[in-house]
């Protein structure tokens, strides 16, 4: 083998790297560029999208994204939540409150020019229905209905088996019936194949990358008027450190955290210039479950709650060992509001809180007493022990996935460790399955409240026990009490809202005395957007209020683009260009050396 | 990760099983590869059934887990659980599995509602993107590096080389990747922000523009591939050269007179290369644990990040898919490594 | 060493220290000339100093959080020389205190993936057939295996606990030294003196016990050093994806949580960069040391002289 060989043998696997890597650079396949100065909204997103049929999708940002693409029949008010018009311009009920007629507006139309009538809601409705595979994702809504029919292009009306309160309420995505009606098998069929995607909303779905992105386009016809950006992307981002460096660089104009930024980045980020962080009173709350003793409504009893935990007074001891401020100021960091009742304070009709005497506030001394009164007394080794012997040992059900679980897990080691009590934190990625089966002792809770708090609080009645061990209930911890559900069924009944807001706070009221269910802290929702990009936005409320994940579209859709061009992506070219002469001239500067050291050692060696 | 200490040693254990037994004759090569076939095709079975039986422990009931929790009747269930073919016996579930995945069908994603091999080869052409630029990067700079190590080795530059190569080796991957986002893309003072954040596009791109805005998020995620793994490389070269460098024929050689230049190019580097470059294939499995990391710290949608993301839901047919694809990647190209290495020997038939 | 011994033969096994002790001597003399082994070496005593002692200088307290000293994120300052933690605490404490499990884990698993491949590559180099053809089958396929896939996949099946920490990186990372071994021990086997062992009637576990382990041993301390300083990276690894129990305070951990509290892009450097170095260097400082014992057991291998 010569020396000419051996060289060309080297070049041509060179040559060979460099094709490989040109081709394999173009195999992902390309995609139409955006117009020159069109106004882009960039969002960056923790979640990818689990499915983008609106029969199918669960996650939040899937769900967002079906509201922009398709009206709902009715939106809710950026102001007070109340509903108001979408695709409906108007429902009455008749006096039994069975039968619901919706008038359909006449000046919307699908993005393929067809006109949308009372038989695109119908169909859609009945589809859900009728086809158990298109029944995934919004199945609950259409549980009660009887019928549904449109005598007329403007005209729906839906028949109930038994009324209803949440008619004005049907978070379902109305799609086009002469497109949809060619799909196959709803269960398999993800939407993802035609783009642009046929739709209502104020945007049109034009492009979707699975974990990459996803773009929307703004929809110029939309009857409640155009959304002032042209195109709207959710870019998906694994790792929050990476939207927010992001942001930070104007890569993205909006980050939305997952479910919120940390405290340390949204304090890093507020010094920073043209980055408005948005720290608003938040619609969760975030609680400590107890395992009352998981029961199917048939009375069988499953799972494996411990037994001291069915001791109010050992419920009202463990919580009254934790430090609420210490959780606000230490773990939240102030970005949050400490824990009372059931309903975050932003639903100020309903937010209810413990009178003087009623409250459980910190105060270990008590704790320990609680204990001792109820017969867990400590031994020797300052172990409090069950009635079985042993010490009491409680398992703590956590995410993974969220830092606060950990943190607060590790706090409750300590506090309740004072006490003589042992924590294990079972920190798991998938809690379903223990959480399903009741084989906790306690667990990390949090729910997203809606402006009417009926599903929240309906979680908790005796009626969402699932039917046998078998099934899955509604239910959120097997809680299941007569007291509760009377003033449940009341409280549905009733239609005077000052009423209604009264006995749910006696609910409330009930929730916090049985010790199941003890709220923590209200986290806020922290998110951050480029003032340089958004100009403006609308919030929800729109007095403090959250931006992403919101009950209706408004903060996309009104969201205005800023004077200046440095939308998003505009930074794309620039920084290709310096990147690339970087790069190159890192590899020349690496070349040069090595022929310089090259040349030397040869000098050397001759 | 876990795969190999960078021991010299530890490159010449692992030598004999990839080299086997030299064929000297064509029968025998033939006999030799039908074994190293044979082999491959009973590793792949084994894996096979381990990514069924392994994943089936982990916690969970997928159809609960794939409901996410949202009330739904016992019928409900159990319809879901025969859709799936989960209410079949176990080793029912696994005959069919096999057959299905002899077929090249390995199941519909329960999260994603689609067939694992449509995710896996949407996020395909990503992974061998990212893994194949770094590959080629990284055999190349540590076969140079490595040959010049050992030709002068105890020499400063020796001594530089394999300092830096080792101190690269002992970094965590993924926390050279967070500071590289730090330092390169966030931009540390008079450093501006150079590279994106994360993801393989801007988006919105075309032609020759969309070519060059993936190469620029390339760059930090091969950067840290590359800069984790040429260690390896250039140990294994270093020592294959340093081995070479004691044998007979090459003192010959010099003692001949021929420039030492000369010697080294022609007779000792090729003779070192070959076990090097196909111990590189060996440690492919290495290779996969970085992209895992690099793809998760980059944001990347490749298949690393696919396979964290299905461990955590547990979507079983996705995980088994990956972890199947994953080993198998790794079997076929050792298998490939192990034919055609006796072929290239200059010591064998030549 | 083996009760055997105890018998009677003070003679033989005294000669038998003398030459352990001589060859002890002779390998630190030769271990002395390696200046990167004595660094590493120099950096492992400290590290291990600093664990050890942990609970003298920094406290048992330093990982409370109910105790924390400090407001949660604060940046380096006198009190604080590396700044504090989300919860408040010293980070230089918890630095310090992290060492115990990171280096305990790193050992165990070590220790558990050597015995694991010691084991399988003496047992295959002695016994032969069959048995070997499929041990080195196993052995071969574990190699191959796309270890952190396989060793995520582990710690997911067990509960979070340093237990599966320490298994799912022992279990998966012993091939190796399996095949090391059991070139070892054939090497050793085709001497002279094991036929005269044999012929005099020594069985498989005198064999193995009496000659075969005794001449793998050099082998096997190397091999465990470098496979410290793996296992302490797979550890941190580990930690990161947050498959490892998150209470329990290491360097992975510790990164992983400072990447959670958001440190990376809040510019929180002194939360992020110490853990890492600090993995680094103790993973660098085993690698130093296994290497230069091993190019003392095999000089032709010219590693770092």
């Amino acid at each position: 083998m010569s020396t000419r060989e051996q060289h060309s043998r080297a070049r041509r696997l060179l040559a060979a790297a460099a094709a490989a890597l040109t081709v394999s650079a173009g195999l992902a396949p390309h995609q139409a560029a955006a117009a020159d100065g069109d106004k882009v909204l960039t969002v960056a997103v923790a979640q990818s999208v689990d499915s983008l049929s609106p029969f199918l999708a669960q996650r939040l940002l899937s769900t967002s994204i079906h509201r922009l693409m398709y009206e709902y029949l009715t939106n809710y008010d950026p102001g007070d939540a109340h509903a108001v018009p979408a695709l409906a311009t108007g429902w009455k009920s008749s006096p039994d409150k069975l039968t619901w007629t919706y008038t359909i507006r006449s000046d919307s139309k699908w993005s393929d020019g067809q006109r949308v009538t009372a038989q695109d809601a119908a169909w859609t409705f009945q589809k859900i229905m009728t086809d158990e595979g298109a029944a995934t994702a919004n199945g609950s809504f259409v549980g009660n209905f009887r019928e549904v029919s449109a005598p007329s292009p403007t005209e729906l009306v839906i028949r109930l088996k038994k009324p209803q309160a949440t008619m004005t309420a049907l978070d379902v995505p109305i799609v086009p019936k002469h497109v949809w009606e060619k799909v196959g098998d709803f269960s398999k069929f993800n939407n993802d194949n035609d783009f642009p995607v046929v739709g209502n909303g104020p945007f049109i779905l034009t492009d979707y990358k699975p974990d990459s992105y996803v773009r929307l386009k703004a929809n110029k016809d939309f009857w409640r008027g155009a959304p002032k950006f042209d195109e709207l992307v959710f870019r998906y981002y694994k790792d929050q450190d990476a939207a927010v460096a992001a942001l930070r660089k104007g890569e993205v104009s909006f980050v939305a955290g997952s479910p919120s930024l940390t405290p340390a980045q949204a304090d890093s980020l507020k010094g920073e210039k043209n980055i408005h962080v948005n720290d608003a009173p938040g619609r969760r709350f975030y609680a400590l479950a107890t395992n009352p003793g998981a029961r199917a409504a048939n009375g069988q009893k499953f799972g494996d709650g411990h037994p001291t935990l069915l001791d109010e007074r050992v419920r009202h001891a463990l919580f009254r060992a934790v430090d609420r401020e210490t959780v606000i100021d230490r773990v939240f960091q102030g970005h949050a509001v400490r824990g009372e009742g059931y309903i975050p304070p932003r639903f100020s009709s309903y937010f209810w809180k413990p009178a003087d005497g009623q409250e459980l506030s910190y105060d270990p001394a008590e704790a320990a007493r609680l204990l001792d009164q109820a017969g867990y007394k400590k031994n020797g080794d300052g172990k409090r022990l069950g009635k079985d012997g042993k010490p009491i040992t409680y398992r703590v059900l956590c995410h993974a996935t969220d830092p606060n679980d950990k943190a607060i897990g590790q706090y409750l080691e300590e506090w309740w460790g004072e006490l003589g009590i042992g924590v294990t934190l079972d920190c798991l990625d998938n809690v379903t399955d223990p959480w399903l089966a009741g084989t906790y002792d306690l667990a990390f809770d949090g729910w997203s409240v809606n402006p009417d708090p009926d599903f929240v609080l309906s979680i908790h009645t005796c009626a969402a026990l699932p039917a046998t061990p078998k099934d899955t209930g509604a239910t959120d911890n097997f809680i299941c009490d007569k007291r509760y559900d009377e003033l449940y069924a009341r409280q549905l009944a009733e239609y005077d809202p000052a009423e209604r807001a009264d006995i749910v706070k006696q609910m409330q009221s009930r929730l916090y005395d049985l010790g199941y269910m003890n709220v923590m802290a209200y986290p806020n929702a922290v998110e951050a957007y480029r003032t340089d990009h958004i100009k403006s936005i609308t919030t929800m409320p729109e007095k403090a209020g959250n931006i992403y994940g919101q009950d209706g579209y408004w903060s996309w859709w009104s969201a205005t683009p800023a004077d200046s061009d440095a939308s998003s992506g505009g930074s794309g070219s620039a920084g290709v260009v310096i990147g690339v002469v970087a790069g190159a001239a890192l590899l020349v500067a690496a070349g040069v050396f090595f022929a310089l050291r090259r040349r030397a050692t040869a000098e050397d060696r001759e | 990760m876990t795969a190999d200490a960078p021991s010299a040693s530890a490159v010449k254990a692992a030598a004999p099983a990839v080299r086997g037994q030299r064929a000297r004759t064509a029968t025998g090569y033939l006999r030799y590869g039908a074994g190293k076939v044979g082999g491959a095709a009973v590793s792949l079975l084994a894996v096979l059934a381990t990514g069924f039986f392994l994943f089936r422990l982990i916690p969970g009931d997928p159809v609960k887990t794939m409901t996410g929790g949202r009330p739904i009747s016992a019928e409900q269930l159990a319809a879901y659980r025969e859709e799936f073919g989960l209410d079949l016996p176990l080793w029912q579930q696994f005959t069919d599995y096999c057959g299905k995945a002899l077929t090249g069908d390995l199941g519909t994603s329960y999260q994603f509602r689609a067939p694992v091999v449509d995710k896996i080869s949407e996020a395909l052409p990503n992974t061998l993107l990212l893994t194949g630029t770094a590959f080629v990067l990284y055999t190349l700079l540590g076969i140079v590096l490595g040959t010049r190590s050992a030709w002068r080795h105890g020499g400063l530059g020796d001594r530089l080389n394999t300092g830096l190569a080792l101190t690269l080796y002992s970094i965590p991957s993924f926390w050279l990747g967070l500071l590289l986002i730090i330092v390169f893309s966030v931009g540390v003072g008079p450093v501006p922000g150079l590279f994106p954040t994360g993801g393989m596009e801007s988006g919105g791109e075309e032609g020759f523009a969309y070519v060059l805005d993936v190469a620029h998020h390339l760059i930090l995620p091969v950067v840290t591939l590359v800069a984790v793994e040429y260690g390896q490389t250039l140990l294994v070269a270093r020592s294959a050269l340093l081995d070479e460098m004691g044998s007979d024929y090459l003192t010959t050689a010099r003692a001949k007179g021929l420039r030492d230049d000369l010697v080294r190019r022609r007779h000792a580097v090729p003779n070192a290369l070959l076990p090097t470059v196909t111990l590189v294939f060996v440690n492919l499995g290495r290779t996969v644990a970085g992209v895992i990391l690099v793809e998760t710290v980059f944001s990347w949608p490749g298949l690393g990040g696919l396979f964290y993301q299905a461990l955590s839901v547990p979507d079983l047919p996705l995980v088994q898919g990956l972890f199947l694809f994953f080993a198998a990647a790794v079997i076929v190209m050792n298998t490939l490594a192990d034919l055609v290495y006796p072929l290239l020997d200059p010591r064998v038939g030549r | 060493m083996t009760t055997e011994a105890k018998a009677g033969a003070a003679g033989p096994r005294a000669l038998a220290w003398q030459r352990r002790r001589r060859s002890a001597v002779r390998f630190w003399q030769q271990y002395r000339t390696h200046r990167a082994g004595l660094v590493g070496l120099a950096g492992l005593a400290l590290f291990a100093l600093l664990a050890l002692t942990a609970p003298l200088t920094v406290g048992t307290d330093v990982s409370s959080v109910t105790g924390a000293p400090g407001r949660p994120m604060e940046s380096p300052s006198a009190e604080f020389p590396l700044g504090t933690d989300r919860f408040g605490r010293d980070l230089l404490g918890l630095l310090v205190w992290g060492s115990r499990v990171s280096l305990l884990v790193g050992l165990l698993a070590a220790a558990l993936s050597v015995a694991i491949g010691t084991t399988v590559g003496v047992t295959a180099g002695h016994f032969k057939g069959a048995y070997a053809t499929v041990l080195m089958r196993i052995t071969d396929w574990f190699l191959v295996m796309p270890t952190l896939v396989l060793a995520i996949a582990l710690a997911t099946v067990l509960p979070r606990s340093l237990g599966t920490v320490v298994l799912a990186i022992g279990v998966t990372s012993w091939p190796t030294t399996a095949r090391l071994v059991r070139a070892q021990t054939l090497a050793v086997e085709s001497r002279p003196y094991i036929e005269r062992a044999k012929a005099l009637g020594g069985g498989h576990w005198h064999v193995m016990s009496r000659h075969v382990l005794p001449n793998v041993m050099p082998l096997v301390l190397a091999q465990t050093t470098l496979m410290i300083s793996s296992s302490v990276l797979a550890e941190a690894t580990l930690a990161f994806l947050g498959v490892s129990d998150p209470t329990v305070l290491s360097w992975g951990g510790l990164l992983q949580d400072a990447r959670e509290a958001g440190a990376v892009s809040s510019g929180n450097w002194w939360y992020l960069v110490p853990p890492g170095i600090a993995i680094a260097v103790v993973a660098l400082a085993f690698t130093l040391c296994g290497r230069a014992v091993e190019s003392v057991l095999n000089p032709r291998l010219g590693v770092g002289r």
